[in-house]
């Protein structure tokens, strides 16, 4: 463990071991942003684990744990995810004594309704792969944008078509496709502990079981999906085809379709069409996962 | 690779992103902001504009609200107070966002407001001092003095180029004139004829103006750091001053569109001008002369309806003032009641180390002893300077402050009081 590599030990006893003194540090009252940006840098592999420690009680609480690498994995990416917070929202909080504030943002976490998409075959390389694109798409709209592309293997172009989007709009469309290209995707992957080996093995699937690999990832995706549709901007709910077909004539609620377009199966089945100023653009959609960016 | 070996090197890669976090980022200034509020996606904020703008009104409190860059960076955000304001002002590299959040009971309200580089308006300040400094040397400190006041600045400096024009105009031809003093107002009698070099000449330095004219267009959104501050004091106010605000807001664009239409109308006089100038080798003097003229006249309209717009602001100040004086005598009524339950019944010893300072309540669950009164569990939770929240199979939330003590060590503390029946942490 790297626990131990601190730079600025608390210095007045040796013999106290480096974590102690680190935890204790953080139990003291910090009073500038400054402060509690040096405090907090220091001890990240500490905070991480109890993040981490607090989120696999809740899981056990909750009877979603089992004691295998898929579901520390799990407790870890949620255990980063708070502390990634805490680092950027805790230090307009001061003063403050770092240890508890992280302690009751970590529990005010667990006490929210469905704090996670949890579901067994989502902890698996597919559903991971799938759980991880979805959540991204919540926060980033690069991988909003791409998540067109890795569920119905689409460029920008086509993208800008189907969510009948303007000049202006069309230009940021090709910007988040580059930037998921160069770095998005990856980081995704990294931060969903997918290995290579786990990526080529699902590339594998998609060319050898194509039928197979589509079904089971549009069984995966719905679930994802439905979790995250939460986040959208107040609840941009289902439509039906009149109410979106209004939205596209009208040109307004850019924002709704390019979110629950992306996020909503049935939905782009719905609004299928309307996009392209209504001429013929070919049979519905069909889920077509892609792996690769 | 083992199980563990792939556990590991999974965690010290997310170590590493939490470590590389804050040198990682680089913004395309170009990119809008993403605005979350409790993780929920509420807008964009252009991160180009001066000035731009995102308010957003909430029906439930707002807990939580994060900035984050189309990538899925979180740049910065803050944890609001259940009741009561928060602001924060947040960094991005060179620009910063001010953010606003009221909570009370009807909702939330966050206003999120993007402030360009201060590099921005000293490198517009600074290339326009230069201007000057070239054109009138020895009026340069007694300009920035007399202008160092919000729009006003913008009107001096206005002024000053036109005069200072007049002036080195004055001086070349003091031959011609028995008196060259340059007089610091401007002077639109009959001047004398001049050869042709010096007519191009002028067109250049009216040339000059124009190019001037457009910087202050940039330099006139620095009023935007008075209008922040203007919108900080309010924000300290209850949200029955919101309206304050939006006026506030509405003048701030006003006097900005205003001024862009007439400074853009003044350009295009001054350009059409030196265009001419170029065109034709030389120029008849009635023409520059009218066109210093309708210069100095749009000037003076545009001094007059500032003066309007800084009278209206001043009343907006006075107003916000006395509203300030009226919630002087009780600034804070939650704060009051927390110091008379101080003297009462205190079952728990909660250090008050912090006081006044917006924490992150600290909440945790419990049930009560059979045949506890409700009155004594309000009793209870009053003490500890609590607020009760859900109540979930028989199960309470309280909010507290956080304790000096360990989670665990404090809710062993609350088991041992007598009404507590069990409490923990999570629901
Ligand atoms: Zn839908
Ligand atoms: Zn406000």
């Amino acid at each position: 463990m790297s626990v131990t590599r601190m730079q600025n030990t608390v210095g007045k006893s040796q013999t106290m071991s480096d974590r102690t003194a680190t935890a204790s540090r953080l139990e003291e009252v910090v009073s500038t942003p400054d402060e509690f940006d040096q405090v907090v840098l220091q001890a990240l592999p500490m905070l991480l684990d109890r993040a981490t420690g607090s989120t696999k009680r809740f899981l056990r609480e909750t009877g979603q744990w089992n004691d295998d690498i898929e579901h520390e994995k799990f407790a870890l990416r949620w255990g980063s995810e708070y502390l990634e917070r805490f680092l950027v929202c805790g230090r307009t909080e001061v003063p403050c004594r770092p240890l508890f504030l992280f302690d009751s943002l970590v529990a005010k976490q667990h006490s929210k309704p469905e704090p996670f998409c949890y579901h067994p075959d989502l902890l698996r390389p597919l559903g991971r792969f799938l759980d991880g694109l979805a959540a991204r798409a919540v926060i980033s709209r690069d991988a909003l944008i791409a998540l067109y592309h890795h569920v119905y293997g689409w460029g920008p172009g086509e993208v800008i078509a189907v969510t009948g989007l303007n000049g202006l709009e069309s230009q940021r469309i090709y910007k988040n496709f580059r930037r998921w290209r160069d770095a998005g995707w990856q980081r995704t992957m990294d931060e969903m502990g997918l290995t290579k080996a786990e990526l080529a093995e699902l590339g594998s699937q998609q060319q050898r079981h194509r039928q197979r690999f589509n079904s089971e990832a549009e069984q995966l995706i719905r679930v994802a999906q439905a979790h995250y549709r939460k986040s959208e901007p107040n609840h941009y709910p289902c439509l039906s085809r009149s109410q979106w077909g209004e939205m596209f004539t009208q040109g307004y609620g850019c924002d709704y379709r390019i979110w629950h377009l992306a996020l909503c199966l049935d939905c782009m089945q719905t609004a299928w069409g309307l996009g392209s100023n209504g001429s013929a653009i070919g049979e519905k959609p069909r889920l077509e996962l892609q792996v690769r960016p | 690779m083992g199980q563990e070996e792939d556990l590991e090197l999974y965690r010290s890669r997310l170590l590493e992103s939490l470590n590389g976090r804050s040198s990682r980022y680089l913004r395309d200034a170009s990119d809008p902001i993403q605005v979350y509020v409790n993780e929920r996606r509420v807008g964009e904020l252009e991160g180009t504009g001066i000035g731009a703008m995102l308010r957003v009104q909430c029906v439930d409190h707002i807990d939580t609200v994060q900035l984050r860059t189309e990538e899925g960076t979180l740049l910065g955000g803050l944890v609001a107070p259940e009741h009561g304001f928060r602001t924060d002002r947040l960094r991005l590299s060179f620009d910063a966002i001010e953010l606003c959040v009221h909570n009370t009971a009807q909702g939330g309200m966050l206003s999120a407001l993007f402030i360009p580089a201060p590099g921005f308006w000293s490198r517009a300040w600074k290339s326009i001092a230069e201007t000057v400094d070239r054109l009138v040397p020895h009026r340069l400190d007694a300009a920035l003095a007399y202008g160092m006041r919000s729009v006003a600045f913008t009107q001096a400096l206005l002024a000053v180029a036109v005069v200072g024009l007049v002036a080195d105009r004055v001086t070349t031809w003091t031959w011609m004139t028995p008196e060259p003093t340059p007089s610091p107002v401007v002077q639109t009698a009959s001047l004398p004829a001049s050869p042709p070099v010096e007519t191009a000449r002028l067109g250049q330095q009216l040339d000059e103006v124009a190019r001037i004219q457009a910087k202050i267009g940039e330099a006139l959104a620095s009023q935007q750091n008075g209008i922040v501050q203007l919108h900080q004091a309010v924000a300290k106010l209850s949200s029955t001053q919101e309206s304050v605000v939006s006026s506030v807001v509405m003048v701030k664009e006003e006097v900005k569109e205003e001024l862009e239409k007439r400074l853009e109308a003044v350009g295009r006089e001054a350009d059409r001008t030196t265009r001419h100038v170029a065109s034709k080798g030389r120029v008849e003097q009635e023409q520059l002369e009218a066109a210093i003229h309708s210069l100095t006249a749009d000037n003076d309209r545009l001094s007059k309806e500032v003066a309007g717009l800084e009278e209206n602001n001043q009343a907006l100040k006075t107003k916000l003032q006395a509203a300030n004086a009226s919630k002087a005598v009780d600034p804070n009524p939650d704060r009051l009641l927390a110091r008379q339950t101080d003297a009462s019944r205190q079952p728990l010893q909660l250090a008050d180390s912090l006081p006044g300072s917006q924490q992150q309540p600290f909440l945790f669950w419990v049930t009560f002893s059979e045949g506890t009164s409700q009155e004594s569990i309000d009793q209870w939770v009053n003490g500890m300077k609590g607020h009760k929240g859900a109540v979930n199979e028989g199960w309470q939330e309280v909010r507290i402050v956080p304790p000096p003590v360990p989670p665990d060590r404090f809710l062993e503390q609350i088991r041992g009081e007598k009404i507590v029946k069990a409490a923990r942490i999570s629901q």
